[in-house]
């Protein structure tokens, strides 16, 4: 059985460059053209995050698309749902504006379109094979793959910096 | 070995109930789940009925079964089944119809009704509602197709989405409220600027500080209200929301524990043996006071279900608590979220203010200010989970206290 892919995060790798930002914005505008995208109004918003903390780490939140969903299980009006590849959506003709999933996610990645009055957050782009923010990061400190891939990628690390002498 | 099957039985069919009988679909696919509800509709999402009253959706657009978590497959949900009697010795309840069913675990999920104060004369006119179920709302619906002034008596959430459809409709709409002020519940006098704006700007006749004693009717219904200080408003509609209390009168013979409410332990379950209670119904305690409260919030009665149905399967969930306020909305163009400890007039907690023309923030902690225990916010709600994890988590602040004041906050500082 194919297991779905996630957005991993890889701390280490991140330089704060906020390309990922952008290319969500584009990926999210009705252009999909960053020039364009630019001027367009409402202007186009980010679903992925790239927040900074003292004295100078850079750290890229998005939603984790939760097993147990916090906002999926307090939506009072039944707009959020999970699809079978696992992704957690807000259903805008059903969102109504009342924010009780910004009040509730853990992790502060939902966003407010203040002038539908409709919730969003990452919808792992299902117009595309990787997510725009992952395709365009620079250094790859944003990944596309299946937890067991990754946590194999993980070890596969490890044990090469245990050969090389580096990770005692 | 053959597994006995196990009978689920829930009575209610709103958030805590479904829940409940979704949970328990997940853990155990062979037993029966059986959900009996006193209404005539199939469960819906009973926060959004004020749109049905606006006219902004259809009852079929706010039906519950096949959205979200709510898939109910293989649920039974019996309509028109007023539980009468619980008989606890036997495991059975009996229904309105005369009809009794067994039970191996029983939840109780009946929610809450509303109050109606015995001081006020004449409630039963015609055009008088409380506002609870889709019925009030159709009725509500009907009623406003030919009145021209609408009467709200209660300052609280549910009353005022209930005047914003109707002011929706284009009828004039009085709210009228015995307190200082309205959301009396959710803030203090003092934060309220920006909401009280943004309802004058949106057409909302507001009287604080009075009450009315009487509601006047003929024979077309209610045509007007009298005031505590003798005035009079006419108007051809009432809507009363003066709070609620926990549906609880069906179980006086059942010796099941009611304290206000139903009263459960950590893991849901009352003082009998197999009956689980959840949802309004239910007295919870809250996590930052210690404190047993009833709320009356879907978000928490949802939770909370999801929690007693694993219990009632035998996969102990303990229910970690909710606040005692815990809401966020957005009345007209102001959002706001309120939750934890907000009200701080009297008290030594430590309260940060920042008010600017568009945002109003409030952070409380503890007197030694080691701990947060509240937030309100009102214009920006942004992020406003983490605050709600930090109090619920009872987390230290000590390194990112001045974040948190100067909402600065984000998931980054959770890593460290």
């Amino acid at each position: 059985m194919s297991q779905p892919k996630e957005i991993f995060v890889r701390l280490d790798r991140c330089v704060g460059c906020h390309t990922c930002k952008i290319a969500c914005s584009v990926e999210h505008s009705k252009s999909k053209n960053l020039f364009e995208a630019i001027s367009e109004q409402p202007a186009p918003k980010n679903r992925v995050y790239v927040e900074w903390v003292p004295p100078d780490r850079k750290v890229p939140v998005l939603c984790r698309h939760c097993e147990d969903a916090p906002c999926m299980h307090a939506c009072i009006s039944g707009a959020i749902s999970r699809t079978e590849e696992g992704v957690i959506i807000t259903n805008s003709d059903k969102c109504i504006g009342c924010w009780t999933c910004v009040m509730v996610c853990p992790y502060g990645v939902i966003g407010r379109h203040l002038e539908t009055r409709k919730a969003y957050r990452c919808d792992r782009c299902p117009d595309l094979q990787v997510p725009a923010c992952v395709d365009s990061c620079p250094t790859q400190a944003l990944v596309y793959r299946t937890v067991e891939g990754f946590s194999g990628d993980v070890r596969q690390d490890a044990a090469r910096e245990m050969i090389s002498g580096k990770g005692n | 070995m053959a597994v006995k099957q196990m009978q689920y039985l829930i009575i209610g069919a709103s958030a805590a109930g479904m829940a409940a009988a979704e949970a328990i679909r997940k853990l155990d696919s062979e037993g029966s789940v059986t959900v009996l509800s006193d209404e005539q509709d199939m469960p819906y999402f009973r926060p959004m009925i004020p749109f049905v009253i606006s006219g902004k959706k259809k009852f079929s657009e706010i039906m519950l079964i096949g959205q979200g978590p709510y898939q109910g497959a293989n649920i039974d949900v019996r309509l028109n089944s007023r539980v009468e009697t619980v008989n606890t010795a036997d495991q059975k309840v009996s229904v309105k119809s005369g009809e009794e069913l067994p039970y191996d675990k029983l939840l109780i999920a009946t929610g809450s009704v509303p109050n109606i104060p015995s001081d006020i004369g004449g409630v039963e006119a015609e055009g008088v509602f409380v506002l609870r179920t889709i019925a009030d709302a159709r009725a509500m619906a009907r009623r406003a197709e030919t009145a021209g002034h609408a009467v709200m008596l209660g300052g609280g959430l549910l009353n005022l989405k209930a005047a914003f459809a109707l002011l929706e409709r284009g009828l004039d709409v009085t709210l009228i409220v015995k307190s200082p002020e309205i959301l009396s519940r959710l803030m203090e006098p003092d934060d309220t600027v920006l909401i009280r704006n943004a309802l004058n700007k949106a057409g909302l006749k507001l009287m604080t500080g009075s009450s009315v004693t009487r509601i006047l009717s003929d024979s077309t219904g209610v045509i007007g209200v009298l005031l505590d200080n003798g005035g009079e408003i006419p108007c051809q509609m009432v809507c009363i929301g003066k709070g609620i209390r926990a549906n609880v009168e069906f179980l006086d013979k059942s010796g099941i524990l009611v304290d206000q409410g139903v009263v459960v332990d950590k893991f849901t379950c009352s003082n009998i043996q197999n009956v689980f209670a959840a949802g309004d119904v239910a007295v919870t305690f809250d996590p930052i006071t210690g404190q047993r409260i009833v709320t009356g919030l879907w978000t928490n009665a949802a939770e909370m279900g999801s929690c007693a149905g694993r219990n009632m399967v035998g996969r102990p969930s303990a229910y970690s608590g909710t606040f005692g306020i815990l809401n966020a909305t957005q009345v007209a163009d102001e959002p706001f979220v309120s939750m934890g400890i907000v009200h701080t007039k009297g008290t030594d907690y430590e309260t940060h203010i920042a008010a600017t023309p568009k945002a109003y923030r409030k952070l409380v902690f503890t007197p030694d200010g080691t701990r947060l225990i509240g937030a309100l916010f009102i214009g920006d709600i942004s992020r406003a989970g983490l605050y709600r994890y930090i109090i619920r988590e009872r987390m230290s602040v000590k390194d990112i206290k001045s974040d948190i004041v100067n909402h600065r906050l984000h998931y980054g500082y959770f890593l460290r």
